[in-house]
């Protein structure tokens, strides 16, 4: 059973956003990879295979262009995906003892899943949120910030009940004509070089 | 264009990039990614060079040097990579030579890329023939700052089954990943993961048979090696011969790398006009023959058994066979891959002894060599607005001219050539260049050929010529429209037409030729068969033609395996004791065209050398000394005696002076071309069972496994 057999009228659509030609086609990889991961998770040989015919190309290129990415995953991810900044800041500021805690309490290495299938780990690099120092960023759903042990502890134990506490900031970020980053709510949040209003205290520990 | 380089003034042809103007002026800048015949991409930053040029004002006037008074240099603020940077009118360009800054961001690169290369030299099948060694010691610091632990990655990761990966070693030039999304088309090669990761991978499951081998010899480390040739010898100790292949028409340059007399490795040499740097599988790995089971002296047949014996016993038994059989029962024939020389040698014989039973194989019985328009070499293959190909399998009959195809659809852009070589860089060839398809036109079977032509149309041989003159389906048409409508355009003709073709074939592809402006390129069937057309060569008046040997009263069948032996005396001259050989009277040992010399002529007409490699072959002679044996049990005096005297004869037959031959060849068009019946077709078949590399035979079979640690984990960071 391939994936697109039955979506035609989206792949027509990811298509039709690229010029229609060989070099157009292959533009559509990405877009195509992110649908299938949304679905399950991760990409798999016969969806890489099933992409590259789509777009006309080898699954090396495709495997490639995936792996490029830290966001593209080829072995399946748990129901929450913690992605745990590692870069300087956060290392500084204790993502390491984070990532030891995650491992250790969660019993699940980068690539696993945690044998109730809730959870798997993955360092990645810098998440632009040096500021709240350290952070982990769950699914595609928002930064959680500052993580101290208290707020892991926390958001661990509401996420075992399947509640996922709100993100201390969603992403993806959206952006508003006037070139604000803004919430759901189209509150606009942050600063920009246009208005630089006072930033909103930062609570130590989170509302989590 | 005046171009200063460390201050000399060049004068170069617009285009130049500024690492051909640095090699121009004499001097030198290391470089791992650039390479000949692959696009420029600047991605290993060692042909750094520090660049500036003149400015204008905005009334066209130079920026003037208020010291000198001299236009002003206006210098990049960084050293750049002179591989993409293309040299421009009163450009001053500095190398290490003169810019301290060069040698040391040189130097520095330099560390960079030998971080995380492993220390593996003395154990590396590259090791004294490796560009990164080379240039590190002509660079680099000669120390490592670096004191922490390297990069580990699997070291011995089997691409195919002849290319094995060390991927520590890789230093990430992509000429691998360039080489096959360029040169074959095929997208099979790729980085994977990025940054320190980065390692070269397929997801395809194995190379592609057909010109994998190429990458390992455009590897500027030991990351990619031949693993026919691994762990047989260092380069230093290697014979290098360099040589044409003759295992089809081409004619590819090569170099033969003998040790302790074994064949253990090929590797594709320089020729602009044929092979540019690429040769095909077959050439490279296909060279198990030469070294395997080889004959090394006269097997007699006593009481019905073949015997091993001296040539002069060999040559009594052919005078004792003989006494039953006039000398002019006597029929002659040779392998079409034999060499001019030879054939010169043979053709005498024939001449002296009054046999006309003589013949080569492989040939086909139609001349095309009288086609208006001239003949075409390769590279107006190359650069042609059109090709059609009609009833050829390239892969089987010449693999290298498939290569010259798919240069043209990229666009023949041939690179230009200096006083140091061809360019190294050549601006106008990108990565992943446009192709156009529409430009090829396949008529035939399908083969590897088809998935890259734009028109398709499929026909069997023998009337591919006359419906294509008169199309009756749309592909057809669209063909002969092809034809008619370009410029420039080749018909490159296969087996499939030209088995059975005829006179009246000729008179059609010359009146198809006449009406479109085509050059006609027909693939001969044999390495050196159009070369050998030229002799007389054919059968002569009462002559029995190849295909029907076992009814010749007698034979000297040489280097052909036909599996059946004549009605009397039967003597084999061959490399190795095939079916035909066992049937034999008398078997002489012969010699591979890797161990002779001589001309051999390609498809286009191209005169080519061979040089003999170092070989152990025991007794084995190549034709011209063993016909001189012959000519001995026959009683006649052999006309001629060695190579020379073969050349000699050649210059008197052929008007052609063979022996001193440029490196590149040189095309000659024979005046005449001899042809007969052949009464069998000829299937082109590149891979022979004694091609086949025999790997496995290295391994002793009682060998136990070594206990290694489990896999490592699937997964990882992607």
């Amino acid at each position: 059973m391939t994936y697109f057999a039955d979506k035609q009228s989206l792949v027509a659509d990811i298509f039709s956003r690229y010029p229609d030609s060989p070099q157009g086609r292959r533009s559509a990889l990405m877009p195509l990879l992110r649908e299938v991961q949304d679905a399950e998770g991760f990409v798999n040989g016969t969806r890489l295979d099933e992409i590259a015919a789509l777009c006309g190309t080898t699954a090396t290129e495709v495997r490639s262009v995936m792996s490029f990415y830290s966001t593209y995953h080829t072995l399946p991810t748990g129901k929450y995906h913690l992605q745990v900044c590692s870069t300087v800041m956060c290392s500084l500021a204790g993502s390491d003892e984070l990532w030891d805690h995650l491992v250790e309490t969660l019993d699940v290495q980068p690539g696993e899943v945690s044998p109730d299938g809730r959870f798997s780990v993955q360092k990645v690099e810098c998440l632009g949120s040096c500021g709240t120092a350290p952070m982990m960023q769950i699914n595609d759903d928002g930064y959680y910030e500052n993580v101290t042990p208290s707020k892991c502890a926390r958001i661990l134990e509401s996420l075992h009940a399947d509640l996922q506490p709100l993100p201390d900031n969603p992403v993806p970020v959206t952006v508003n004509a006037e070139g604000r980053q803004v919430l759901a709510s189209g509150e606009a949040i942050g600063a920009s070089i246009t208005g630089l209003g006072q930033l909103p205290p930062i609570t130590p520990g989170g509302e989590a | 264009m005046k171009v200063h380089v460390d201050g000399v003034e060049l004068e170069l042809p617009a285009g130049t990039s500024a690492i051909d103007a640095v090699f121009e002026a004499g001097g030198d800048v290391p470089y791992f990614c650039a390479h000949k015949y692959l696009s420029p991409v600047g991605a290993c930053r060692m042909c750094l060079v520090e660049t500036g040029s003149p400015r204008k004002e905005k009334d066209g006037s130079f920026v003037l040097d208020d010291a000198t008074g001299q236009p002003k240099i206006f210098w990049f603020p960084k050293p750049m990579a002179s591989c993409t940077m293309q040299a421009t009118e009163g450009m001053h360009i500095k190398s290490a030579r003169s810019s301290e800054v060069v040698a040391k961001a040189q130097a520095g690169m330099m560390e960079f890329t030998l971080l995380n290369h492993p220390l593996d030299c003395p154990t590396c099948d590259k090791g004294g023939a490796c560009e990164l060694q080379d240039r590190a010691f002509e660079y680099g610091y000669g120390a490592s700052r670096f004191g922490f632990d390297r990069r580990h990655a699997d070291k011995h990761y089997p691409l195919s089954d002849f290319i094995i990966l060390d991927q520590e070693r890789c230093i990430h030039c992509k000429r691998c990943v360039r080489y096959f999304e360029e040169v074959p088309g095929q997208e099979v090669l790729d980085f994977i993961e990025r940054g320190g990761h980065t390692f070269i991978d397929t997801e395809e499951g194995g190379l592609p048979t057909g010109f994998q081998g190429n990458i390992a010899d455009i590897c500027p480390v030991g990351a990619l090696l031949d693993n026919v040739a691994r762990f047989r010898g260092r380069n230093w100790e290697y014979d290098h011969t360099p040589t044409t292949c003759t295992l089809c028409s081409v004619g590819c340059s090569i170099t033969v790398d003998a040790r302790n007399g074994r064949l253990e490795r090929i590797v594709a040499r320089e020729n602009r006009e044929v092979n540019e740097a690429w040769i095909c599988d077959a050439g490279r790995f296909g060279h198990a023959f030469a070294s395997e089971r080889r004959l090394t002296v006269p097997l007699v047949r006593v009481d019905g058994e073949l015997q091993e014996a001296s040539w002069d016993v060999a040559i009594a038994a052919i005078r004792a066979g003989m006494t039953r059989h006039n000398a002019t029962d006597l029929a002659l024939y040779l392998n079409a891959d034999s060499t001019l020389e030879e054939g010169v040698a043979l053709e005498a014989l024939a001449d002296a002894v009054g046999s006309p039973h003589v013949d080569h194989w492989p040939r086909y019985e139609v001349s095309l060599d009288a086609m208006p328009n001239g003949a075409a070499t390769l590279s107006d293959v190359a650069t042609a607005d059109a090709v059609v190909v009609i009833g050829a399998d390239l892969g089987e009959e010449a693999p290298i001219l498939e290569l010259r195809i798919l240069e043209m659809l990229r666009g023949g852009l041939l690179p230009p050539e200096y006083a140091h070589g061809t360019a190294i860089a050549d601006l106008r060839l990108v990565e992943r260049p446009a192709r156009k398809p529409e430009k090829l036109a396949v008529i035939g079977k399908e083969t590897r050929l088809w998935q890259h032509a734009g028109i398709r149309a499929s026909s069997n041989g023998h009337n591919a010529l006359e419906r294509l003159s008169r199309p009756d389906t749309a592909e057809l048409q669209a063909a002969l429209k092809l034809l008619t409508d370009s410029e420039k355009v080749i018909i490159i003709l296969g087996a499939d037409v030209l088995n059975g073709a005829s006179g009246s074939f000729a008179a059609q592809l010359s009146e198809l030729a006449t009406r479109t402006g085509a050059k006609v390129l027909a693939i001969p069937a044999g390495a050196n068969s159009k070369g050998l057309a030229a002799l007389n060569l054919v059968p002569r008046e009462g002559g029995l033609p190849f295909a029907r040997v076992a009814d010749a009263p007698a034979a000297f069948i040489s280097r052909l395996d036909p599996g059946v032996r004549a009605r009397g005396l039967t003597i084999v001259h061959d490399s190795h004791l095939t079916a035909t050989a066992r049937l034999a009277d008398v078997v002489l040992p012969a010699v591979t065209n890797y161990e002779k010399r001589g001309t051999t002529v390609n498809l286009e007409g191209r005169l080519l050398e061979l040089e003999q490699a170092a070989l152990s072959a025991g007794e084995a002679a190549d034709l011209i000394r063993t016909l001189t044996a012959v000519s001995e049990a026959l009683g006649v005096r052999a006309p001629v005696r060695g190579l020379k005297s073969a050349q000699a004869l050649a210059e008197q037959k052929l008007g052609l002076r063979l022996g001193e031959l440029p490196e590149r060849g040189v095309i000659h068009a024979f005046r005449s071309s001899h042809v007969a019946p052949t009464e069998q077709t000829h299937v082109p078949h590149l891979w022979t069972e004694r091609m086949q590399p025999s790997i496995q035979t290295l391994i002793p079979a009682n060998l136990q496994p070594l206990p290694m640690l489990g896999a490592a984990p699937v997964g990882g960071d992607d």
